[in-house]
């Protein structure tokens, strides 16, 4: 292994050498290392090493039985923990049959597009914060900890959330919760002017973003991007949308596309998906009707039928895809989960090439990957 | 002159920055003092499980099942219960939880057969090593625990005679109303109300 500033002769004789960023580096938000293979500044090749913060979620739920493992997917992806959790308990119940009441299914909208709404804020900090912004980090806190608030009262938890349930979730919203969302939805809409006038009308955000990391159509299908990344190219493509999961068939809403594919529009994207996060929330909370929160009968034991499943989810970062394969017995046999910062971090190589290595900052921040989750 | 337009752009973004800044300071502050004001946990929140006190046995009602030892995700969990002499109902007898591994799922709460683990308000722990964190549960009902196997064991008795009278009560009632239908079949006549008496008698019981 090239040590941190090891020069090697490459064909054309010229001066290159490779650089480590990370494993622990500010702009890589956790345990990822990007080996960089540079000329002077422009970086000729990328490999990104992964597996720092592995914790084998994948090999724990062949050991464990389903309800055991409701713990784990919010753990997988931390930030938007809410819709992994109750993604695997939509995948449950689908294999299952369970039918969840009415009530349930509008509690897991709003939580869900609140930890949406937290998890894209959260990215706008830490992108900015790469980038060298300082002060919109704390805007984007301030908003977010209103969210975690909001929804710490009801769930119990501020980032890992257990909040789901086979066939509901696990405590009843009251009229209070309902409340402060409706406000927190009012206030929320009031900001975006803030961000716009702070970070997109911003002249150096500009200058670092625009025509930066443009991502080229063939990638969709060589590594299988989704989420915003994806929408960023021009496909409104959101599986909310093209498979309803749950009862998101009933509200209104638009998928946000742009079409140049760098790191400019990405951002755009993500500001226009709160807006569409904050419309589907109020639609919410004013339909939400009243009943169990909870399916009076669930099996106790869960024992899917002898075959395949798969159920996906859109996450805050994508499309999130849980396969199971069951053998009739407690335990899956098998359970494997698509991740979509795997898949968009695997495009890096590809992007990164020919950049500067100050680009590759603000490329692997405004992809908004989250590292856990790639290593699973 | 692209060089005087990018000077002049640049520092109208840097106004509008220190603009919005600035509009902060006239914002009231929203910090929480928080060891001075102590912060109100909601009903929702998690930390470590407690055994909730029962109005009825004026103890927690714990049996000793295991069911949340099995569940538990984290197996930090350790049960164990006995069955004291003479009685029917189990009680716990050791109830061991390492926070150090609990990961706040919740998954025993809703196991649970009695309903008697509810999460703690504690919210501010601290230790110096892992082993600070294996709470034993039982620790606060100890001291009372004779007193209360007492009482349960007399609850019991009380309910056992209770239930034995009614079991009496219900045979002599069967043997009441089979012996009226036999003088009834025999004489071939009607008496409603005796038999009515011991149809209420039985649904009674």
């Amino acid at each position: 292994m090239a040590s941190r500033f090891d020069v090697v002769q490459d064909a054309e004789s010229r001066d290159t050498y490779y650089l480590n960023m990370g494993p622990q580096h500010p702009s890589t938000h956790g345990v990822l290392r990007l080996k960089l293979h540079l000329d002077g500044e422009t970086i000729l090749s990328v490999d990104p090493v992964i597996g720092y913060g592995h914790r084998a979620h994948e090999k724990m739920a062949e050991n464990r039985d389903y309800l055991q493992f409701l713990p784990n997917p919010s753990r997988v992806d931390y930030i938007s923990g809410m819709i992994y959790n109750i993604g695997y308990c939509q995948a449950i119940e689908r294999a299952m049959g369970i039918e969840v009441p009415e009530r349930a299914e509008y509690i897991r909208v709003i939580a869900n597009e609140l930890n949406r709404i937290s998890s894209h804020l959260l990215w706008l900090g830490t992108f900015l914060l790469d980038l060298g912004a300082f002060t919109p980090f704390l805007y984007a806190f301030d908003d977010r900890e209103k969210i975690l608030d909001i929804l710490d009262r009801v769930t119990g938890s501020r980032l890992t959330y257990c909040y789901g349930r086979f066939g509901g979730v696990t405590l009843d919203v009251d009229d209070l919760f309902l409340q402060q969302t409706a406000e927190f939805c009012t206030h929320f809409k009031t900001r975006f002017a803030l961000y716009e006038e702070l970070v997109i009308d911003n002249v150096i955000f500009q200058e670092r973003t625009v025509g930066v990391g443009v991502f080229e159509p063939d990638l969709i299908q060589k590594y299988g991007v989704s989420g915003p990344c994806l929408r960023a190219m021009g496909q409104a493509n959101d599986v909310r949308k093209d498979e309803p999961y749950g009862i998101y068939d009933r509200f209104d809403f638009d998928i946000p596309t742009q079409m140049a594919g760098d790191c400019f529009v990405r951002s755009l994207v993500r500001m226009d998906e709160m807006r569409q996060s904050v419309r589907i929330v109020e639609q919410a909370v004013k339909d939400i009707p009243d009943g169990p929160f909870i399916a009076p009968k669930v099996p106790k034991r869960i024992r899917p039928a002898e075959g395949e499943y798969h159920f996906c989810v859109e996450s805050a970062r994508g499309n999130f895809g849980i396969y199971i394969v069951s053998d009739g017995s407690d335990i899956p046999f098998r359970l494997k989960m698509r991740t979509p910062s795997f898949a968009n971090m695997a495009t890096m190589p590809d992007v990164m090439k020919g950049t500067l290595l100050s680009d590759a900052v603000a490329i692997l921040g405004s992809i908004d990957i989250v590292v856990p989750e790639i290593d699973r | 002159m692209a060089f005087v337009k990018d000077i002049l752009d640049g520092t109208k973004t840097l106004l509008t920055g220190m603009k919005v800044t600035l509009n902060n300071f006239r914002k009231p502050s929203i910090t929480s003092k928080y060891p001075i004001e102590k912060i109100e946990m909601s009903e929702a929140f998690r930390n470590v499980i407690v055994l909730i006190e029962k109005d009825d046995i004026q103890s927690h009602d714990c049996i000793g099942c295991k069911a949340c030892e099995r569940v538990c995700p984290s197996f930090c969990i350790d049960v164990d219960g006995e069955r004291p002499e003479g009685m029917r109902r189990m009680r716990a007898t050791e109830f061991k939880v390492d926070f150090a591994l609990c990961s706040d799922c919740g998954l025993c709460l809703d196991v649970c057969p009695t309903d008697t683990l509810g999460y703690s308000k504690i919210h501010d722990e601290t230790g110096y090593n892992r082993s600070d964190f294996v709470y034993d549960l039982l620790d606060p009902w100890r001291d009372a625990e004779g007193p209360t196997v007492e009482r349960l064991r007399k609850l019991e008795e009380e309910q056992a005679a209770a239930k034995k009278a009614r079991t009496v009560k219900k045979a002599a009632a069967k043997k009441a109303a089979a012996k009226k239908a036999e003088t009834e079949t025999s004489k071939e006549t009607t008496e409603e109300t005796p038999t009515n008496k011991n149809d209420a008698e039985n649904n009674d019981a």
